[in-house]
């Protein structure tokens, strides 16, 4: 029988919530030991090791000491897997980008004496491909279980995985859901990719756009419709700030 | 038909209807209020229906070709292990209003025609319909003008509110059975038979929203406004959401995909609702995009309900219900609005201009979607990207295709893709196909080894006919891959046995870089056959590799042609290759002066389904995967859609 593959899971500036997300598989963590070992992987167990054939790598990148290390995984891995919106785009931790890091040092930390000391030295967020390359995405905050299963039996079968190139709205219409747009609020779903059973709106809640645009938002249509829907274009701006900061559109093929 | 009319009172209507609940040997679904709107949902008592429901958010056509549908399951430990997912759970829909009911009967069309859908069917076959008169309309349906408010079939039974109480109109001995077995009615008598027409007739001024344009005049005027400005005008404020073609009772096109369970031991085969709104919708396995343009697509959808789906089943697949003008946004998908807006425009008469009627030979009849099982007999990798694969059917059964046709072929946890054949016809049950490393399957494919398992669907879609080649010059022309099932056709062509039946044979090749000419030794073969004249070419040539031929494109070899020995009216010139190439060759054809009826061609789309049902492959009104692959030129030259 074939070797199973190494796995190592890493994080950096995040909440853990994807990992969290991972060690919620519960029993079907057995399943996922039968095909792949995981060597390292910090949430859930002490062992560690650094040879590893798939890094998956959760968070955003924010100092230099991050990007030494995320190179240092990139050149161990064969392949890495970027884990939930901080990895794979900035995500939240995007939203602090619209302020100098040394305003921001100051809001969080005041008069605190924090120069020299390398744990604060940051720069502005970047999400990991703007650092190394990334062999394929894992969207949203937090991930879809699904369809991190999904990514890790293509890995597995040696496939490229199936990530949705087409809007939220496909899968909330799928799901009989009342429009969000009819029910007063601006919703980023016909802009954001799938692939999140469009989890947001089935429960009530627009879509803040977690998975990333694969539209722009500065768009006739969108104009359109928020003319129509009598909203703001200050609506949009604010939702797309939440996950979206600094990033117009994404390549569908991400 | 005279149709048997019964009556119930309002009180023994519902108590009718939770006996059907406390029966539990059907799953009671009816209209439920959510929100503002309506849904169809399971009833778990019979307060719970809504049968003054203006529209649902979903048509019924969940039930029937559910959002997520389970196609089969497979064992990926075993060599080849599948199996049909057939749980046919017993059902009563209650409140399908008319309009409805004529979808359901348009998608029984598509999916219960001669190459009858196995799901469908079985959903279909243990469905029961108790429709239900509209008694609210909604504020964006245009079904009086459609003609789709009233419906005289269809159902089992078709409840109509007549104030008091309900008509029950008997459609089926079903209907009639289940009536007897669990409601108590009385004889309607002729005035409560008078009541339905006027209930009907009351509701017909409700409507506010009027297309102008009568129906059956769709087809035609859909035609004339081909390249109206107005779908590029719309296509501008398009969000591509797909959401007009998810709450559409008539759009019925579906994704398959594979999906795997996390320990890898075993695997299912789900098909889901697609939408021809998106972009990846017709996109193929080397990246190429048919309806690139929103306007191309935005236009389409509107083309196969008004002219497409008309010229081939006969009715206009819209039933007015206004979904889609709830549903879209910017505000754009309404048939209604769409054809009114454009209204003052002239008809045409030739309706049937984007269409091809054909007389078709069905390859795959019975189970349509479970793949029989094949062994890789042998591999022969021809270059890096190429490999040559010849599978043998395990019921050691003929494929029994003619050339040109192709198969699908199931690598389980991987997916499915189309193949051409290239080896002739055979009494054997062996075949070949090359497979070109380029996505999931094809890549997957290309890794496997004598004895290896694959499934297989096929032969598919509509072959050359090889006896109207007879006593004919033929030159073919393929580019790239076009050669594989061109090779088909050759070989049979020039095998002795048959080659006294053709005249002079031409043969012209273009590849890329000569390390992607594939079937090198057949063209050796060729070359040395006796009036045969085999001619290759290769776009571009590195100094590193060797090639002595020629170089440029396939268009270059056309004045080799020893004209001398062609009578062009004689000639048939089979063409087959990537999209940008017939362009070209066909003009160096006809600068020869071939004829367009002499020209025959093979397209490639994105043949998903195989069977006319999944809608990926249009070419305006034609499947490829059903008509085609192989089309005459003097056919399809009028479709926009071909050869872009």
């Amino acid at each position: 029988m074939k070797q199973k593959p190494r796995v190592a899971v890493f994080d950096f500036s995040d909440c853990e919530g994807c990992e969290l997300e991972i060690a919620d598989l519960e029993e079907e963590l057995l399943d996922l030991i039968e095909i792949v070992d995981i060597v390292s992987f910090r949430e859930v167990m002490k062992e560690h090791s650094d040879t590893y054939d798939i890094a998956i790598v959760e968070g955003s990148i924010m100092r230099p000491m991050d990007e030494r290390r995320l190179r240092s995984i990139r050149s161990k891995a064969k392949i890495l897997v970027a884990l939930g919106a901080c990895a794979t785009m900035g995500g939240i931790n995007k939203i602090r980008n619209q302020w100098m890091p040394d305003e921001v040092l100051h809001a969080v930390y005041g008069d605190a004496n924090v120069k020299g000391n390398e744990l604060f030295d940051v720069f502005k967020t970047k999400a990991l491909k703007e650092v190394v390359p990334v062999d394929y995405n894992i969207h949203g905050c937090p991930i879809d279980r699904d369809e991190f299963k999904h990514v890790i039996t293509s890995l597995a079968l040696e496939k490229k995985p199936e990530i949705p190139t087409y809007p939220v709205c496909v899968e909330c219409k799928k799901n009989e859901n009342i429009c969000q747009f009819e029910l007063g609020t601006f919703c980023l779903g016909p802009l954001t990719r799938a692939g999140c059973k469009a989890i947001c709106p089935t429960h009530n809640s627009p879509c803040e756009g977690c998975r990333g645009l694969i539209k722009k938002a500065e768009t006739d249509c969108v104009k359109e419709v928020l003319e129509r829907y009598k909203l703001s274009y200050e609506d949009i701006r604010r939702r797309c700030t939440m996950y979206n900061y600094g990033r117009e559109e994404c390549s569908v093929d991400e | 038909m005279k149709q048997t009319v019964k009556t119930i009172s309002k009180k023994d209507f519902l108590s009718f209807v939770n006996s059907l609940i406390n029966d539990k040997t059907y799953d009671v679904v009816g209209v439920k209020a959510k929100g503002k709107h309506y849904i169809y949902d399971t009833l778990s008592d019979a307060d719970e229906l809504r049968l003054d429901h203006d529209v649902t958010i979903l048509p019924p056509k969940k039930y029937f070709l559910p959002q997520y549908e389970q196609m089969m399951k497979f064992s990926l430990e075993k060599p080849f292990e599948v199996k049909e997912t057939m749980d046919a759970q017993p059902r009563i829909i209650i409140g399908m209003h008319p309009y409805d009911i004529i979808a359901l009967q348009q998608s029984d069309a598509v999916y219960l025609d001669e190459q009858k859908d196995d799901f469908y069917k079985m959903r279909r076959d243990s469905t029961l319909i108790i429709g239900a008169d509209i008694q609210a309309v909604s504020e964006r349906s245009f079904a009086a003008s459609m003609k789709t408010n009233v419906v005289e079939d269809g159902f089992d039974l078709l409840l109509t509110n007549i104030g008091t109480q309900y008509t029950v109109t008997i459609g089926s001995d079903k209907g009639k059975k289940l009536l007897e077995k669990y409601a108590q009615t009385k004889e309607a008598t002729a005035a409560d038979i008078k009541k339905i027409k006027q209930a009907r007739d009351s509701m017909t001024s409700n409507y506010k929203q009027k297309v102008k344009v009568d129906k059956k005049d769709w087809p035609s005027f859909l035609i004339a406004n081909y390249n109206h400005a107005l779908w590029e005008e719309h296509a501008d404020v398009c969000m591509e959401c797909s959401s007009c073609t998810m709450v559409c009772p008539t759009c019925f096109c579906y994704d398959v995909r594979d999906t795997v369970s996390l320990n890898m031991k075993n695997g299912e085969r789900i098909r889901t609702w697609d939408g021809c709104m998106l972009r990846g919708f017709t996109k193929v396995g080397s990246g190429e995009v048919f309806r690139e343009e929103v306007k191309e697509r935005y236009r389409h959808r509107f083309f196969r309900k008004g002219n497409y789906l008309p010229q081939r089943y006969g009715f206009v697949a819209c039933v007015g219900c206004g979904r889609c003008g709830i549903a879209c946004l910017p505000d754009i998908a309404d048939p209604c609005n769409l054809i009114n807006e454009v209204a003052h425009f002239g008809k045409e008469e030739d309706t049937g201009r984007f269409f091809i009627k054909q007389e078709m030979e069905v390859g795959e009849k019975g189970i349509i979607h479970v793949p029989r099982s094949a062994t890789v007999k042998r591999v022969d990798k021809l270059n890096d990207l190429d490999t040559l694969f010849e599978l043998e059917m395990d019921d050691k059964k003929p494929l029994g295709h003619r050339p040109g046709q192709f198969v699908e072929v199931s690598l389980f946890g991987i997916g499915e893709a189309p193949f051409g054949i290239s080896s002739p016809p055979t009494e054997e049950p062996v075949f070949e196909i090359m497979v070109r490393r380029i996505g999931n399957v094809t890549t997957k494919l290309s890794m496997k080894n004598p004895g290896d398992k694959v499934g297989i669907r096929g032969p598919l879609g509509n072959g050359f006919d090889v006896k109207s080649l007879e006593g004919k010059n033929i030159i073919f022309t393929s580019g790239g891959t076009g050669m594989v099932p061109m090779r088909s056709l050759i070989n049979h062509v020039v095998d002795p046995k048959h080659r006294g039946k053709f005249k002079n044979i031409t043969i012209l090749y273009g590849a890329k870089r000569p390390k992607e000419i594939v079937f090198m030794n057949d063209v050796e073969q060729w070359k040395k056959a006796e009036n045969v004249q085999c001619e290759v070419t290769v776009d571009k040539c590195d100094a590193s590799e060797c090639w002595g031929g020629c170089v440029g494109l396939v268009t270059t070899l056309f004045p080799k042609i020893r004209m001398d020995k062609y009578d062009s009216k004689n000639t048939i010139a089979v063409v087959i290759g990537p999209p940008v190439m017939y362009k070209f060759v066909i003009q160096c054809l006809k600068t020869m002066g071939i004829p367009d009826q002499n020209i025959i061609v093979s397209l490639e789309r994105r043949m998903k389904c195989g069977v006319g049902k999944c809608g990926h492959c249009q070419i305006n009104g034609i499947y490829t995967c059903k008509e085609g692959p192989v089309f005459y030129y003097h056919q399809i030259r009028h479709l926009p859609e071909a050869f872009e």
